[in-house]
């Protein structure tokens, strides 16, 4: 489904390369996790795939369905069926969740030729996505994580992947600040949302998202590249350890 | 050179004479008192402090002439233009000049006068406060305001007396073969306890070259109420230079909310002077402005007795060329204690060519007060940009909605259905461009 090739990239307008050539290959049904102390380029490799125009790709090609993607833009990736699951969700004050998402289905319907749906027929079907995440509805017509809490704009992220149903998802430190409940009902809405047509791409710092998301493949990312890639044993392994060690290890090869 | 300028008055703008034309001694004695400070004002230059960053060419490369010299067309079908909720409260002035036929009163309380100034120059209130409220020192627009105009609306609602229905004062421009001057004028009221709300609209039917001078006044008694609000869509080839003046006895309420489309050229000058204690006043303001606009916002919010409320939030979204500018200035006198006043002016920068001006200017001269202000001039954020953008939304698209957010606070505020749905298709059409 989707395949990184030797992935470079540099903030746009500077020098310095924070993606240092990256290669990750994710099929349909699986779920990744990406592992890495901070700093290590996770969360730009999320945001380089999903199309930010903060950065510029200098080397390397990424992959959906077989298609070059490298220079499309964010909403033309979206189309395609691309969501990124923000670590700091925007505020958008002004602008309710449900124009949003409206606008955004009704959008991605019309770039794949399917039928668009009115603001009754949206209705109920927004309505039929919030037990995903135990979401009240009175969530739908406040204004896009306006005021949400930490927990709250988190939920918010992956009720718009549920309603927007995307191939892949990134989903950028979805458990970052969450207290074990709210990352109880995140993990659950993750994983009714998975599926053997679907892929996703965690990416954390810490273990405790990945016992209630069972990832098939670990990867840990140092120094803007992937390292390292196992199973789930990977991520025990770090969580016991630390990435002090790799790092050693890592240095000692002489990578970077 | 400048010395040349300096000789210029407001009537090297205007083609003929302003000679008096009101019928009646009150509105002549007027016309003659602005006509003489015409002659002895000298025209701004950007040498004045409360001129330098505006371009007045708008005005200076033009002579206008009066409407009855202009040529003007025939009004033809406005009624797209009424709105439903003052289907019998309302007045229309076509080229400044009062259209019976257009307007419609009727089913108001008892005693609420919403008529044509020239016919109700007899009535105590005209005689005691038309012309009284203005105070614009060194001006030469009032002034012009007064010489030129010989009718306008008077409203009066009497004590204890509630207005449910919306009263709207629709100004209309229409095409002309020559560019004109108009003066629109208000006198407002309100007695004892009394409230109400207006909706004052200037539109231009075409697009050609006119001088829309209004001068509005209104006069609150104790524990009156009014909300007052100004939408101006004017010919984006027209001048509009305005006066809105309220004077505010005991207790009183006014919330005014001005919103600027159209015109090439806006100067607004809105004033409220407190005349008694606890008062509460709002001077909103909303512009939205796009290819070689100049909105210039010069508002004075005078504090001249004690706990007085106060606030003003001012929001401009700028594109093209186009020139916001924001003068505040918030006066609090030696004795006025327990003010609270709050003031903010946001600008939303579209283009590299805009230009945004901004000044608050706080004089304050009691020592317990709580008076705060703040200005921004900001671009879209590009994070909120893209976050709309990974959703599926086009940049196109995501722009446009990010904009209509930040106006839609002020959109809110207007409090008639009708005029917030106009205001909100004014809004989409404003973000949703050809030129895309």
């Amino acid at each position: 489904m989707l395949e990184i090739k030797n992935l470079h990239a540099v903030v746009e307008g500077e020098d310095i390369e924070i993606l240092k050539g990256v290669n990750l290959k994710v099929n349909a049904g699986e779920i990744h996790a990406i592992m890495g102390p901070n700093g290590s380029g996770k969360s730009t490799l999320s945001k380089v795939v999903s199309g930010h125009p903060e950065y510029e790709v200098t080397e390397g090609q990424i992959l959906f369905e077989g298609e070059d993607i490298t220079e499309l833009d964010a909403d033309e990736r979206a189309h395609l069926g691309l969501f990124l699951a923000f670590q700091y969700p925007v505020e958008v004050p002004g602008i309710t969740n449900k124009t949003l998402l409206r606008e955004a289905y009704n959008t991605i319907a019309r770039a794949n030729e399917r039928e668009e749906l009115d603001p009754l027929e949206f209705e109920d079907y927004l309505e039929s996505k919030l037990d995903v995440i135990e979401m009240k509805d009175e969530f739908l017509s406040r204004s896009i994580n306006t005021g949400f809490s930490g927990g709250e704009k988190k939920k918010n992220e992956i009720f718009q992947m549920a309603v927007l149903d995307p191939k892949l998802s990134f989903l950028d430190e979805t458990d970052s600040g969450l207290d074990i409940d709210a990352l109880k009902i995140v993990s659950d809405g993750v994983n009714k949302i998975a599926g053997p047509e679907k892929a996703m791409v965690l990416i954390t710092h810490y273990q405790r998202l990945l016992n209630y998301i069972k990832p098939d493949f670990v990867h840990i990312m140092m120094g803007g590249k992937i390292i390292k890639t196992g199973d789930f044993s990977l991520a025990e392994q770090l969580e016991a350890h630390g990435y002090d060690e790799l790092q050693k290890e890592f240095s000692l090869n002489g990578a970077q | 050179m400048s010395e040349v300028l300096q000789k210029e008055t407001m009537l090297s703008y205007i083609d003929g004479k302003v000679e008096p034309k009101g019928t009646s001694i009150s509105i002549r004695a007027i016309n003659e008192r602005g006509r003489e400070e015409l002659e002895s004002t000298p025209f701004p230059t950007r040498k004045d402090e409360d001129w330098r960053f505006i371009d007045l060419k708008s005005i200076t490369k033009n002579t206008f002439v009066s409407v009855e010299e202009a040529g003007t067309e025939e009004v033809g079908d406005i009624s797209n233009h009424f709105l439903p909720e003052a289907m019998n409260t309302r007045l229309v002035f076509v080229n400044g000049i009062y259209n019976e036929e257009l307007s419609s009163i009727s089913d108001l309380p008892n005693g609420v006068i919403v008529g044509n100034l020239a016919d109700n120059t007899d009535h105590d209130s005209v005689k005691s406060h038309l012309g009284t409220i203005t105070n614009y020192e060194n001006d030469v627009f009032a002034p012009f305001n007064d010489a030129a105009f010989s009718d306008g609306t008077f409203i009066h609602v009497p004590e204890e007396t509630v207005v449910e229905a919306p009263i709207h004062i629709l100004n209309v421009f229409t095409d002309a073969e020559k560019a004109f001057y108009a003066t629109p004028r208000l006198l407002y009221v309100g007695e004892m306890f009394s409230k109400s709300t207006i909706i004052e609209e200037h539109i231009g039917l075409s697009n050609n070259v006119y001088l829309n001078v209004p001068v509005t006044e209104f006069k609150m008694f104790t524990g009156s109420n009014v909300h007052h609000a100004r939408i101006q869509r004017d010919s984006k080839q027209a001048s509009h230079v305005s006066r809105p003046i309220a004077m505010l006895d005991k207790n009183a309420e006014y919330h005014s909310y001005t919103i600027c489309l159209g015109a090439k050229l806006f100067r607004n000058e809105p004033r409220v002077i407190q005349n008694s204690e606890e008062v509460d006043f709002t001077v909103d303001g909303l512009v939205l402005i796009d290819g070689d606009q100049i909105a210039d916002t010069h508002s004075i919010m005078d504090h001249r007795y004690a706990h007085g409320k106060s606030h003003q939030l001012h929001k401009c979204v700028v594109n093209d060329s186009a020139h916001s500018i924001f003068n505040g200035k918030i006066f609090v006198a030696k004795d006025a204690q327990k003010i609270d006043s709050f003031q903010e002016n946001r600008n939303l920068l579209l283009s590299e060519e805009g230009k945004v001006n901004t000044k608050p200017q706080l004089e304050i001269f009691a020592d317990d007060v709580l008076c705060s202000h703040g200005a921004t001039i900001g671009q879209l954020q590009d994070e909120e940009v893209f976050y709309l953008q990974s959703r599926g939304l086009t940049e196109q698209k995501s722009r446009e909605l990010l904009v209509y957010a930040f106006a839609l606070e002020s959109v809110e505020s207007m409090e008639v259905e009708s005029v917030e749905k106009l205001l909100l298709d004014e809004v989409i059409k404003y973000t949703n461009r050809d030129d895309k």
